[in-house]
C-alpha cells in the first residue's frame, strides 16, 4: 500500500467527518489515543471525542494546504503532518491550523489515531 | 510521565534551534541513517543527506523564535512527538518567516534523542 496514497486518504476522510459528522470521529480514536489541541491534553476516544463535539462552533469546513507523511518505525505507524484552513460558519476570515497525526495499524487493516497535536497558526 | 514527555521536548527544541542558528553542521549529530527529513515537501533520508539539505539552505544566519511546544509519547519505548511553531529571522530580511516543524525522537540508549522523522513547513500569509 503507498504510504503517500494512505495519508491522503486518511486526512481526507478525517476532515470530512469532522466538518459533517463530527461525532463520527470517535471510530478513529482509541483507549490509548491522546489530542492535545492548542494546549490541551486530553486522552481516549470518549474524551477526545467529547472535546471535539462540544468545540464552540456548529458548523465548520476544512481546506487542507499540505500533506506530509513518513513512516514511523517497524510497527507500521505513520506520521502525517497537515496544514490548512478552517472556516467556521459566519466568521468572515478562515482561521490557519496545523495538525499531525500519529497513526497506527489496526488489526482489521485500516488505521487509528494515536498521538493527534492541532494548534492554530496565529498572524 | 507526562512531565517528563514535555519536558524531554521542550529540552530538545531548545538544543534543536540553538544548534541550527548557532552552529548548523552540528545538527547532523541528531540524526541517523535511517532518519527521514520533509523540508517543504521535499524528501531526505540518512545523515550525509539531511545535513548537506540542512547546511545548503540558501541563507547564513538565521534565528528561530518558538513560539508553541507539544510533545506526546509516541508509543515507540521511550519515543517522543514534538509538534513545534514559531518564527524564522532570515538576516537581513525585514519580515520573519512563520512556520511548524514536528519531530519523532527516539532515544539513542546513552541518555539523549536522535530525531527518526522530521518535517517542516513554512506557514504562508
Amino acid at each position: 500500500m503507498d504510504p503517500d496514497a494512505v495519508a491522503k486518504a486518511f486526512v481526507e476522510h478525517y476532515y470530512s467527518t469532522f466538518d459533517t459528522n463530527r461525532a463520527g470521529l470517535a471510530n478513529l480514536y482509541q483507549e490509548s489515543s491522546m489530542l492535545s489541541f492548542e494546549g490541551q491534553k486530553i486522552q481516549g476516544s470518549q474524551s477526545i471525542t467529547a472535546k471535539l463535539t462540544s468545540l464552540p462552533f456548529q458548523q465548520c469546513q476544512h481546506a487542507i494546504t499540505t500533506v506530509d507523511c513518513q513512516p514511523s518505525g517497524p510497527a507500521g505507524g505513520m506520521l502525517v503532518f497537515v496544514s490548512g484552513n478552517l472556516q467556521l460558519a459566519g466568521e468572515q476570515h478562515p482561521l490557519k491550523f496545523s495538525q499531525m497525526f500519529h497513526l497506527m495499524p489496526t488489526p482489521q487493516g485500516s488505521f487509528y489515531v494515536l498521538n493527534d497535536i492541532f494548534r492554530l497558526n496565529y498572524a | 510521565m507526562e512531565e517528563q514527555v514535555e519536558m524531554v521536548g521542550k529540552a530538545f527544541v531548545d538544543h534543536y534551534y540553538h544548534l541550527f542558528d548557532n552552529n548548523r553542521t552540528e545538527l547532523v549529530s541528531l540524526y541517523q541513517p535511517t532518519s527521514m527529513l520533509t523540508f517543504e515537501g521535499q524528501r531526505i533520508q540518512g545523515v550525509d543527506d539531511i545535513s548537506a539539505k540542512l547546511n545548503q539552505l540558501p541563507f547564513d544566519q538565521c534565528r528561530h523564535v518558538i513560539s508553541t511546544v507539544d510533545s506526546q509519547p509516541s508509543a515507540f519505548a521511550g519515543g517522543v512527538v514534538v509538534f513545534v511553531s514559531g518564527c524564522l529571522q532570515l538576516h537581513g530580511e525585514e519580515h520573519p518567516l512563520r512556520f511548524s516543524q514536528m519531530f519523532h525522537l527516539i532515544p539513542t540508549g546513552q541518555g539523549s534523542y536522535f530525531v527518526q522523522n522530521d518535517m517542516f513547513r513554512l506557514n504562508y500569509g
